[in-house]
C-alpha cells in the first residue's frame, strides 16, 4: 500500500525479489510441462507400473513443488501490493470437491480416505476462491504428508464467519508449533520449511477477507475429530 | 452421473501434446464430439459453423488473440449462446484476466495442470448450474427478458446457491429493459451486504449515464480504496471526470487503469485522446502506438487510432519537421489505413491529409499538393458522411493545407447535418466566421423545436408540419429527418396510405449517409425496420 506511485523497479530490494519472482513463475511453467508429461507417459505404462510407488511420489511432490512455487508467487505479488482481493459468492460444497479432485490420484494412491462435511446444505461463501484455494490446498498437500489414514475436510458458520477446517489422523502440529503460531502468522519464525511458509501465507491471505472491521485469520490445533493436526481459516 | 457423450466439445489451445491430453481426458468420460483448434481465428470459425456445448479454451495462446478477447469476440458477433459453457483455462493464476473481465466472464477457470478428476468434477459442476438455470437461459436466448427476471426471482427464492449468478442476469435483464428505478435498487441493496466488484461497476456505469455524476464518483472512490486493482472503476472514474469537464484528471485516472490493464486496445486509444486533449503529445503517442499494436488481432481495430498516432507524432515535433524516424513511423501507420481500409474513401483522405501535412513541414510542397488533390478527389465519393468530429477535422487540415473553399464546403454539410447541436455548431465557429453556414440552419432550427413542442403536445399532426418544413429547408439534417419519419410513422399508423408510406422511406433515404457510429444510428435502423414492414 505505501508503494503506490512507486515502481517496484525502483527499489533495490524489490528490484531483486523481481528478478527471483520472475524465475519462480519461469520454474512454475517448467514444473507444469513436466507434470504433464509425465501424466501422459504415466498414462501409457501397463497398470503395475502407473500404481507404484515410485509414480506417486513423483506425483505428490510435484504437487508439492507447485503449491510451493504458487505461495512464493503470492508472497511476492503481496509484498508489491499486486495481489488484488477478487471475492466471489461460492458454493463451500463445489469448493471442497475441486480442492479433493485435484488431490485424488494422490489420495488414491496413498490409500488416505478423504471426507468432507458441511453444516448446511447448499452453504455460501463469499472469498476469493483462487487464493484460499491455495491455501487450503497447501493444508491438504501437507496432511497427506502426515495423515495415517483419512483427510477430513468441514465448514460451518460461527458469529457470521465461514470457518473452513482441514484435519487429518497423523501425529498433529509440533507442540512448540502450536504454541508460537503466531510468530509464524507474523513471519518471524520461518525455520519450519514449507509449513511455516504456509501459515505465513494462509493468515496473510485471511487477513484480506473483511467485513465491517472483522479481519479473517486462521488457527492450528491438534484437537480434530480425527486426532491429528486441524488447520481452520475464519472468513467474515 | 452426467453423461457427455452427446456434447459437443471445442478445446482451443496452442500445444498440440496439450490438446492431445485434455482430448484424452474427455474421451474417457465418453464424450465423442471433440474439435480441436490452435489458435484464436481457428476457434471463431469453428463457432461459425457450429453451436458448442462446452469450450475449453487456453487463454494465453501466444501470437494473436487471447482467450478474453475471442469470447469477448464470441459474444459480440452473437456466436455463444447462454447455453454454452465456456471454462478458460489458464497457466497461471487467473487473477489478472478476472480483472479484465467485469463484462464478458468465462463460466470459470481451471488452472493448468489439471487432472482428469478435477476437469471432471469441474465439467459436472457447470453442467449442473446450466441445467438449474434453464427457465433463466432459455428465455435469455429468445431475448425475452421479462421471462427471465420472472425466472430470476423463483431461483432466488427457491434455489440459494444459484441466487449470487440470478442476481447479475436478473440486473442485466433490468438494464436492457431500462428499468432504472427497480436496477438502482437491486444493486443498492446488494451492495449494502457485500461490496461485489461488479454490482459497484454496474451502479456506477448506471449513475454515470443518467448524470448523476457526484453520486457515481463517490461510490467509485469507496470502491477503488476496496479494490484498487480493479481498472473498470479507474476507467469509469476517468468517465466520471471527463464529463464533469475536468480533462486532467481523468488522464491521471486512466493513466490509473492503463497500468493495472495496458493491454486493451480501447482503453490506450481513450487515454491518447485525453492525452492529445491535454496537449500532452508524449503520452498521446505512447497510448497511440499501443492501441494500434494491441488492436491488430482484434475487432476493436479502430483506423482512429492509427490515424491519431500519425497526428500525435506531428504533434510532438511542433511546429518542426517531424525526425526521420518519426516521418517512418508516420508513414508506415498511415500506410496502413490506406491498405487495411482502402475501401473507404473518407478514411484513405484523411490519411493523405494527414501525410501530406508531414511533406509540407519537410519541405516537399509539390508531393504534398499531390497528396491533397487526391485527398479531395476521395471526399467526393464518400458515401457516408464524417462524424462530426471527424469533420472538424478535416476541414480545419484543409484549411491549414490551402483548401479554405474545401474546408467551408465540408463545413457546410456537417452544419447542415448537425447544426442542431449547439456544441457541434461552436465547433464549426471556431473556425469560420462565414454567415452563409454559421446562420443557415437558423430558421429550419427553430421549425424544428416547434415541432418539437407541438409533439410532446401530441399535436402530431401540426408537428409534423413544422418538421417537414425544417426537413425540406436542410434535407441531409439527421435529427430533422428523423423527426419526420417518425411523425410520418405515427400517421401511418392510423391511416396506412402508400403516400405517406413513401414519403416516410424517402426520408429515411435521405440519413443513408450517416455514420453507423452516431448514437441516433440504432433509432434510424428501427424506424427503417418498422417502416419497412409495414
Amino acid at each position: 500500500m505505501n508503494r503506490s506511485g512507486q515502481d517496484p523497479e525502483d527499489d533495490k530490494g524489490l528490484g531483486f525479489s523481481t528478478v527471483i519472482a520472475s524465475t519462480v513463475h519461469d520454474m512454475k511453467n517448467s514444473l507444469g510441462m513436466l507434470m504433464q508429461a509425465h501424466a501422459e507417459l504415466a498414462a501409457k505404462l501397463p497398470p503395475e507400473l502407473s500404481n507404484s510407488r515410485e509414480q506417486g511420489i513423483i506425483e505428490y511432490e510435484s504437487m508439492r513443488l507447485n503449491g510451493m512455487l504458487v505461495q512464493m508467487l503470492g508472497l511476492y505479488k503481496l509484498g508489491v501490493d499486486q495481489l488484488p482481493l477478487q471475492p466471489v459468492h461460492i458454493e463451500v460444497e463445489d469448493f471442497f470437491q475441486a480442492a479433493l479432485a485435484r488431490h485424488q490420484d494422490i489420495l488414491r494412491s496413498r490409500q488416505i480416505q478423504s471426507s468432507y462435511d458441511i453444516a448446511e446444505e447448499g452453504l455460501m461463501g463469499f472469498f476469493d476462491a483462487e487464493l484460499v484455494d491455495s491455501v487450503v490446498s497447501n493444508v491438504i498437500n501437507n496432511s497427506i504428508r502426515y495423515a495415517q489414514n483419512a483427510v477430513h475436510l468441514r465448514a460451518w458458520v460461527e458469529q457470521d464467519q465461514l470457518v473452513l477446517a482441514i484435519s487429518d489422523d497423523g501425529q498433529g502440529y509440533p507442540e512448540r508449533m502450536i504454541e508460537a503460531q503466531s510468530d509464524y502468522v507474523l513471519g518471524i519464525n520461518m525455520t519450519s520449511g514449507s509449513t511455516g511458509l504456509g501459515l505465513y501465507f494462509g493468515a496473510r491471505i485471511a487477513e484480506r477477507h473483511q467485513r465491517d472491521g472483522v479481519f479473517g485469520h486462521i488457527e492450528i490445533s491438534n484437537n480434530s475429530a480425527l486426532g491429528g493436526g486441524e488447520f481452520r481459516i475464519y472468513l467474515p | 452421473m452426467i453423461s457427455y457423450n452427446k456434447r459437443r466439445f471445442l478445446i482451443v489451445d496452442d500445444f498440440s501434446d496439450f490438446r492431445a491430453s485434455v482430448k484424452g481426458m474427455l474421451s474417457q468420460m465418453a464424450a465423442q464430439h471433440i474439435d480441436m483448434a490452435a489458435n484464436g481465428e481457428e476457434a471463431i470459425s469453428l463457432c461459425r459453423e457450429q453451436q458448442y456445448d462446452i469450450i475449453l479454451h487456453d487463454y494465453n495462446l501466444g501470437e494473436g488473440k487471447n482467450g478474453q478477447q475471442v469470447l469477448e469476440e464470441l459474444h459480440h458477433a452473437g456466436l455463444i449462446s447462454p447455453q454454452c459453457i465456456f471454462v478458460m483455462v489458464t497457466a497461471e493464476s487467473s487473477q489478472a484476466m478476472v480483472m479484465a473481465a467485469l463484462e464478458f466472464e468465462p463460466d470459470a477457470y481451471l488452472t493448468k495442470p489439471f487432472t482428469r478428476a478435477s476437469l471432471q468434477q469441474r465439467l459436472d459442476r457447470l453442467v449442473e448450474r446450466k441445467v438449474a438455470l434453464q427457465p433463466i437461459l432459455a428465455p435469455l436466448t429468445k431475448q425475452q427478458y421479462g421471462a427471465v427476471l420472472q425466472a430470476c426471482e423463483q431461483i432466488i427464492a427457491s434455489q440459494p446457491r444459484y441466487a449470487p449468478l440470478c442476481q447479475r442476469y436478473k440486473a442485466d435483464a433490468l438494464k436492457t429493459l431500462g428499468l432504472h428505478e427497480d436496477l438502482e435498487a437491486q444493486l443498492q441493496s446488494l451492495l449494502a451486504d457485500r461490496p461485489m466488484p461488479w454490482a459497484l461497476n454496474m451502479l456506477a456505469n448506471h449513475w454515470l449515464e443518467i448524470g448523476n455524476l457526484e453520486q457515481a464518483e463517490t461510490l467509485l472512490e469507496q470502491g477503488i480504496s476496496q479494490f484498487p486493482m480493479l481498472p473498470a472503476l479507474f476507467d469509469a472514474l476517468s468517465q466520471v471526470k471527463l464529463a464533469k469537464g475536468e480533462l486532467l484528471k481523468a488522464q491521471v485516472f486512466l493513466e490509473q487503469a492503463v497500468k493495472i490493464s495496458p493491454n486493451n486496445s480501447q482503453r490506450q486509444a481513450q487515454l491518447g485522446k485525453l492525452a492529445r486533449a491535454n496537449h500532452d503529445p508524449d503520452r498521446a503517442v505512447r497510448a497511440y502506438r499501443q492501441a494500434v499494436n494491441l488492436g491488430r488481432h482484434s475487432q476493436f481495430r479502430d483506423p482512429e487510432a492509427h490515424l491519431n498516432l500519425a497526428g500525435s507524432l506531428q504533434d510532438q515535433a511542433g511546429d518542426a519537421a517531424p525526425s526521420p524516424k518519426a516521418m517512418l513511423e508516420i508513414r508506415q501507420t498511415l500506410g496502413d489505413v490506406s491498405k487495411g481500409w482502402r475501401h473507404d474513401p473518407g478514411l484513405t483522405a484523411r490519411a493523405d491529409l494527414v501525410q501530406a501535412k508531414s511533406l509540407v513541414k519537410s519541405g516537399k510542397q509539390v508531393e504534398a499538393d499531390e497528396l491533397v488533390r487526391n485527398a479531395s478527389r476521395k471526399l467526393g465519393k464518400m458515401d457516408t458522411f464524417f462524424t462530426a468530429a471527424a469533420a472538424l477535422e478535416v476541414a480545419s487540415q484543409l484549411r491549414e493545407l490551402g483548401q479554405p473553399e474545401q474546408a467551408d464546403t465540408l463545413l457546410g454539410t456537417c452544419a447542415e447535418m448537425y447544426g442542431d447541436d449547439p456544441k457541434i455548431m461552436a465547433g464549426i465557429a471556431e473556425q469560420t466566421t462565414n454567415p452563409a453556414i454559421l446562420q443557415a440552419g437558423e430558421q429550419a432550427q427553430a421549425q424544428n423545436r416547434e415541432g418539437i413542442r407541438l409533439y410532446q403536445q401530441q399535436q402530431y399532426p401540426a408537428a409534423l408540419d413544422s418538421f417537414r418544413a425544417a426537413q425540406a429547408l436542410q434535407p441531409r439534417n439527421i435529427s430533422f429527418a428523423l423527426n419526420t419519419a417518425q411523425s410520418l410513422l405515427r400517421l401511418l399508423l392510423t391511416e396506412p396510405t402508400d403516400e405517406l408510406r413513401e414519403e416516410c422511406l424517402a426520408c429515411l433515404d435521405q440519413l443513408r449517409s450517416m455514420p453507423s457510429s452516431d448514437h441516433r444510428h440504432e433509432r434510424y435502423r428501427k424506424l427503417c425496420e418498422r417502416v419497412e414492414s409495414l
